[in-house]
C-alpha cells in the first residue's frame, strides 16, 4: 500500500505536465493472495503486488487512453505522453461530455486491517480445518479462499480527487463424494464476518444430502433458487440491459419497457454502491461518485446505470458507474440489491408439492436472446427433489433455457434472509439476494451427474 | 535483470528449494475499436513484472511483483518461501516435477509486418470503412469493428538451468453488424464472433482478412435474420461451419483433456472431466473421422510457442485418434500421474499469474470432403455458422451452443436462412455421430482469444483447426 498523499502527490505531478485540454488519472494497486485447494490439499498458493495506472486526456474532444503497471515518474510521464499521442490521432467523439468535474463521495469504511494482515499462513490453517472437517465424513473437498488489500485513486485537471483503500476476502468451496457435491461461498470486505465453520457445513450437508442422485426428465418445475443461484442470473442481466449502452444501442432487454410492469410485484432490483450490507465502494472509475439506482421497483422497469458518455447521450446525470478507461463496454451496476421478501427457505420448501431446490448454476450464457433476457445454463453442486413440502433426495444435474422476463414474473416468494452472492467482480462489489422459488422454471436438457 | 534472476535463483537453492522458476515478461498491447463511425476507444497498455514459482518441502509457493529490482526480487522470492511453508501445512503428496530436457533458446514468433510501427491512421481507416459499409442500411443499429495487438517478450529460467527468452506478436481482428427491428435483435459477425480472428502474426493478418471485402454480405444476412423463421424444434442432421467446429472442439475437446481439471484441480470454478484416467485409450470418444490433435508448433497459431511456462519445448500430440481417447494436456507435475513427461502445454495469462495446463492449438484434423459435395449428400438438416452463445456442464458432457446464422439444407441444396438455431447434446454422443469432415480446403486455424480458467482467473489466446463437419441426429431449436 502506497498511501492516500504519495499516490495523489505522484499522479498530481504528472498531470501537471499534461498538454491536453484535460487529464485524467486512474490508479488501481495493492497487493492480494490466493490459496486454492482440491483432493483436500493445497495446491496452488500465490500472491501479487500490482499496480495499473491509466491516463485519459482529451484534445477537445478527441480522447486518448494509455496505461502502465509502473509506477516510476519516468513511465508515468512517457504513458501520459502516448495517452496524448493517442489523442492526436483520434477523431472527434460527439457524445465524449469532458472529463467529469470535482465532486464529493460520502464516506465509507471500506478498509479492515484484519483482512489487509492476513498472512498465507492463516489462509492456510482456515483451509486445513474446511478439509479436516470433509474427512471426517469421508468427503474431499476443493475451492479457494482470497485475501486482498488495495487502493483506487483518481485525480483529474478539472479538479476532481478520489481516493479510497479497500479490502476483500472471498472463499468458496466444493465438497465432494463419488457422486455428488455441496457448495458454499462467501465474501465480505471484513474476513472476521465470513462464517468459515457455517460455510463448511453447509457444503458438506449438501454433498451428504444428495448423494446417490436420482435423475429426473426436463419440463417446467417450480424451483427455489438459492442467493447463489440467483446471483448467477442477476451477473448476466447486468452484462445484457442494466447499463445505458445496451438500452442506447437498442439491444438491452428493457429497452421499450421503462415505465412497464415486466416482472412480479414482488420483485425490486437495485444498485447501491453506498450499502454496507453489501460491498461497499464510494465512487466509480472516473471518480464519480455511485448514486442508487432502482432499475426494477414493485415489477416495474424504472432505471439505468449510467457513466459520463451515456448520461451526456441522454441528457441526464452519470449515476457512477463507469468501468476504467476506455470503457467501450459502458457502465455497469457492481452493488446488486435484490428487496427482501417475507418468507424464508424453511416456508418456500414447506409450499411446494413437487419442485427443485437449485444451489448455483453453472457456465450461464445470457446471448441468446437478450432482448428478452433468454439465458441457458446448468444446475451444479447441489440440486434437489422436493416433494409434499420436504426435501426428498438429490438429483442429477439439469440444464435450464428460459426467458428472465418469464422467470422474475413468475416469483411466488422470496426470503426475508439475504445473503451475499459472489459475483465474478468480487472486490469491487458484491449482489446481495434472499433465495426465491419461482413457478414453471424451464428446463430443457439433463446430464449423467 | 538478468544477473538478478540468477541471484535469486542461486538463493533460492541455499535455502534449499527442490526447484524454483522465474518468469519475467514484458507486454505491450495496443486496441482499436470503432462504433457507428465513431472511434470508441484507442488504448495502448503497457505491462511488465515478474513471478518466482517454487516447491519448498514438498509444496508450492508463488509471489509476484511489478516492481523490477533486485531488491524486491529477493523480497518476492522470500514470500514464495512463506508461501510454500503455508501450503505445507496440508499437503497430500510431495509436489514433483517429471524430468524434461533442459534448453538454452531464443524463441521470436514469425511476422511480416510488426503492428505498432503501422500508423495508427491506417489501422483506423480500415475499420471504419469495413463498419461505414455495415451502416449502409438504417436496420444495422450497432456497426463495430476491433483490432488487438500484442507484443510480448518473456524469459524464462529454472534452478535446472533452463535460460529460454521468447517474443511472440498476435494480431486479431473482427467486425460486427446487429441488426435491430422492434423486439427483434440479430447480428453476423466476421471472421469470426468473440472479437474476430487473432493469429500469432503481424499486420499481414490483419491485412489478409479482407473485412471491407466482406462488409456487405455480413450486413444483408444481419438484416435478413431480422425476418427470417426461427430454426425448429427436431433431431435433424447438422453440417457445422469451422469457427462453430473450433468452439465445439475448445469446449467438449480442448477443456475435459486438460490433466489438470481431470484430476481435479480446477473442480471448484470451471469444473472437472468426464474423460477421466480410466477411459485412456477406451474411449469411444467419437466416431472414425474424428482426430483431434494438441499442436503448439502450429506456424502462426494463436496457441503456438517456442517453450511454455515450465519450459518445455513445444509439441504435436494426439488426443483423439480415429475416434479414439488416447492422450492428455499434460504439465510437468501432472505427466508423473500417467508416467510420462511433459507434453508442454503450461502457460501464465502474466507475469503474475501461476502456469496452468492451457490450449495450444486444438484441431480437428481435416478430413477429405468438399463442402458443396457435403451439402449436395445431405438429404435434410441445416447448415449452422458461427457461434453466439455457448454452454457446457462442468464435467464437458451436456453442451448447448447458439449459432448466428442456419440455412435449411433439403434435397442436397442449401435453402432459406433461420434464426435463433441452437443445437445440444451429450459430448461423446455428438461426436460418434460425425460421418463427415471437409478436408484442407476448407480447413482454417481460428484463433480465441479469450479462454478463461482458473483462480485468479486467466485469460488464455488459444486456436483451433477446424473444417466443416456432418453430424446426425442432433437436438436443434431448444431456445424458445
Amino acid at each position: 500500500m502506497i498511501g492516500k498523499e504519495k499516490i495523489l502527490e505522484i499522479l498530481n505531478s504528472v498531470l501537471k505536465k499534461s498538454e491536453a485540454d484535460q487529464s485524467e488519472a486512474l490508479y488501481i494497486g495493492g497487493e492480494s493472495g490466493l490459496t486454492r485447494y482440491a483432493n483436500s490439499y493445497i495446491h496452488q498458493n500465490v500472491s501479487e503486488h500490482n499496480s495499473k495506472v491509466f491516463f485519459r486526456v482529451a484534445l477537445g474532444k478527441k480522447i486518448g487512453v494509455c496505461s502502465t503497471n509502473s509506477f516510476k515518474k519516468d513511465d508515468l510521464l512517457k504513458t501520459l505522453s502516448s495517452a496524448q499521442q493517442i489523442a492526436s490521432h483520434q477523431r472527434e467523439n460527439p457524445d465524449f461530455p469532458g472529463i467529469p468535474d470535482k465532486q464529493k463521495s460520502v464516506k465509507l469504511k471500506t478498509y479492515f486491517k484484519k483482512t489487509a494482515d492476513f498472512s498465507p499462513i492463516q489462509r492456510a490453517e482456515i483451509v486445513k480445518n474446511i478439509c479436516d472437517e470433509a474427512t471426517k465424513q469421508k468427503l474431499t473437498v476443493a475451492g479457494s479462499f482470497s485475501t486482498g488489500q488495495s487502493e483506487i485513486a483518481v485525480l483529474s485537471s478539472h479538479g476532481l480527487s478520489a481516493y479510497q483503500p479497500l479490502t476483500s476476502a472471498s472463499i468458496n468451496l466444493v465438497a465432494m463424494s463419488d457422486d455428488s457435491s455441496g457448495y458454499a461461498e462467501g465474501l465480505n470486505r471484513d474476513v472476521s464476518l465470513i462464517d468459515f465453520e457455517e460455510l463448511t457445513q453447509t457444503a458438506i450437508q449438501k454433498c451428504l444430502d444428495s448423494k446417490k442422485p436420482k435423475g429426473i426428465e426436463p419440463g417446467e418445475y417450480d424451483v427455489i433458487l438459492e442467493p447463489a443461484a440467483v446471483g448467477n442470473l442477476l451477473e448476466w442481466l447486468c452484462t445484457i440491459g442494466l447499463g445505458a449502452k445496451q438500452y442506447q444501442e437498442g439491444t438491452g432487454f428493457l429497452c421499450g419497457k421503462m415505465g412497464k410492469k415486466i416482472m412480479s410485484e414482488n420483485f425490486t432490483l437495485l444498485d447501491d454502491g453506498t450499502d454496507e450490507s453489501g460491498v461497499p465502494f464510494p465512487f466509480d472509475f472516473e471518480g464519480v461518485p455511485k448514486k442508487k439506482v432502482i432499475f426494477i421497483e414493485k415489477g416495474v422497469a424504472k432505471g439505468l446505470v449510467y457513466d459520463s458518455q451515456t448520461a451526456y447521450k441522454d441528457k441526464v446525470k452519470s449515476t457512477g458507474h463507469s468501468l476504467p478507461p476506455p470503457a467501450t463496454e459502458g457502465p455497469i451496476p457492481l452493488n446488486l440489491f435484490v428487496r427482501s421478501g417475507d418468507s424464508s427457505l424453511k416456508k418456500m420448501i414447506e409450499s411446494l408439492e413437487k419442485g427443485l431446490l437449485v444451489t448455483r448454476f453453472h457456465y450461464i450464457n445470457g446471448y441468446l436472446d437478450t432482448k428478452n433476457a433468454l439465458m441457458t445454463g446448468m444446475t451444479r453442486d447441489g440440486t434437489f427433489w422436493i416433494e409434499n413440502g420436504k426435501v426428498k433426495y438429490g438429483v442429477k444435474n439439469l440444464r435450464f433455457t428460459e426467458s428472465m422476463l418469464k422467470a422474475f414474473s413468475n416469483i411466488s416468494l422470496i426470503s426475508r434472509q439475504r445473503k451475499i452472492a459472489v459475483p465474478w467482480w468480487g472486490d469491487i462489489g458484491a449482489i446481495v439476494t434472499p433465495a426465491m422459488l419461482i413457478k414453471n422454471f424451464k428446463f430443457t436438457g439433463k446430464t449423467e451427474f | 535483470m538478468k544477473e538478478a534472476i540468477k541471484e535469486t535463483l542461486e538463493f533460492l537453492k541455499r535455502k534449499k528449494v527442490e526447484y524454483a522458476d522465474i518468469r519475467q515478461i514484458h507486454r505491450v498491447t495496443e486496441n482499436i475499436e470503432v462504433k457507428n463511425g465513431n472511434i470508441e476507444g484507442i488504448s495502448c497498455d503497457e505491462d511488465q513484472g515478474f513471478g518466482i514459482r517454487i516447491i519448498a518441502n514438498g509444496a508450492w509457493g508463488f509471489a509476484s511483483s511489478s516492481v523490477l529490482s533486485p531488491a524486491e526480487m529477493k523480497r518476492v522470492a522470500n514470500k514464495a518461501l512463506e508461501i510454500a511453508k503455508a501450503s505445507s501445512i496440508i499437503k497430500k503428496e510431495l509436489a514433483r516435477l517429471s524430468p524434461t530436457e533442459v534448453f538454452e533458446d531464443q524463441y521470436i514468433s514469425k511476422y511480416e509486418i510488426d503492428p505498432f510501427k503501422v500508423p495508427l491512421e491506417e489501422k483506423i481507416e480500415l475499420l471504419l470503412k469495413a463498419t461505414e459499409l455495415l451502416r449502409k442500411n438504417d436496420k444495422i443499429k450497432v456497426a463495430e469493428g476491433s483490432m488487438d495487438f500484442h507484443k510480448t517478450e518473456k524469459l524464462f529460467a529454472s534452478t535446472e538451468g533452463a535460460f529460454i527468452r521468447q517474443s511472440i506478436l498476435e494480431s486479431g481482428a473482427g467486425i460486427l453488424a446487429t441488426a435491430v427491428n422492434g423486439n427483434e435483435v440479430q447480428r453476423r459477425c466476421y471472421p469470426n464472433s468473440h472479437r474476430g480472428d487473432y493469429a500469432t502474426r503481424g499486420y499481414e493478418f490483419i491485412q489478409g482478412l479482407n473485412l471491407a471485402e466482406n462488409a456487405d454480405r455480413v450486413r444483408e444476412e444481419a438484416i435478413e435474420l431480422l425476418s427470417a423463421p426461427a430454426c425448429p424444434d427436431k433431431d435433424t442432421t447438422l453440417i457445422i461451419t469451422g469457427s462453430q467446429m473450433a468452439l465445439q472442439v475448445h469446449e467438449s475437446c480442448g477443456h475435459p483433456t486438460e490433466l489438470d481439471r481431470v484430476l481435479g484441480t480446477e473442480v471448484s470454478l470451471a469444473g472437472s472431466s468426464f474423460m477421466t484416467l480410466d477411459k485412456l485409450n477406451k474411449l469411444k470418444y467419437g466416431s472414425g473421422k474424428v482426430s483431434i490433435t494438441a499442436d503448439a508448433t502450429l506456424e502462426g497459431g494463436l496457441g503456438s510457442f517456442g517453450y511454455d511456462d515450465e519450459g518445455v519445448k513445444a509439441q504435436r500430440v494426439e488426443l483423439v485418434k480415429n475416434g479414439i481417447f488416447v492422450g492428455y494436456l499434460t504439465s510437468r507435475e501432472t505427466a508423473r500421474v500417467l508416467n510420462q513427461k511433459s507434453n508442454g502445454t503450461m502457460r501464465a495469462e502474466g507475469w503474475n499469474r501461476i502456469p496452468l495446463i492451457r490450449m495450444t492449438n486444438i484441431n480437428l484434423e481435416p478430413g477429405e470432403w468438399e463442402l458443396d459435395n457435403l451439402i449436395a449428400d445431405t438429404k435434410d438438416g441445416f447448415l449452422l455458422d458461427m457461434n453466439k452463445s455457448w454452454s457446457i456442464d462442468d464435467k464437458r458432457l451436456n453442451f448447448q451452443f447458439g449459432v448466428e446464422a442456419a440455412w435449411e439444407i433439403k434435397d442436397g441444396k442449401k435453402g432459406r436462412m433461420h434464426k435463433n438455431a441452437v443445437y445440444t447434446g451429450i459430448t461423446p454422443e455428438f461426436w460418434n455421430s460425425c460421418d463427415a469432415v471437409c478436408n484442407r480446403n476448407h480447413w482454417h486455424v481460428w484463433g480465441l482469444p479469450n479462454c478463461g480458467k482458473g483462480e485468479p482467473m486467466q485469460t488464455m489466446h488459444v486456436a483451433h483447426g477446424a473444417a466443416p463437419a456432418r453430424f446426425r441426429n442432433v437436438k436443434v431449436g431448444v431456445s424458445r
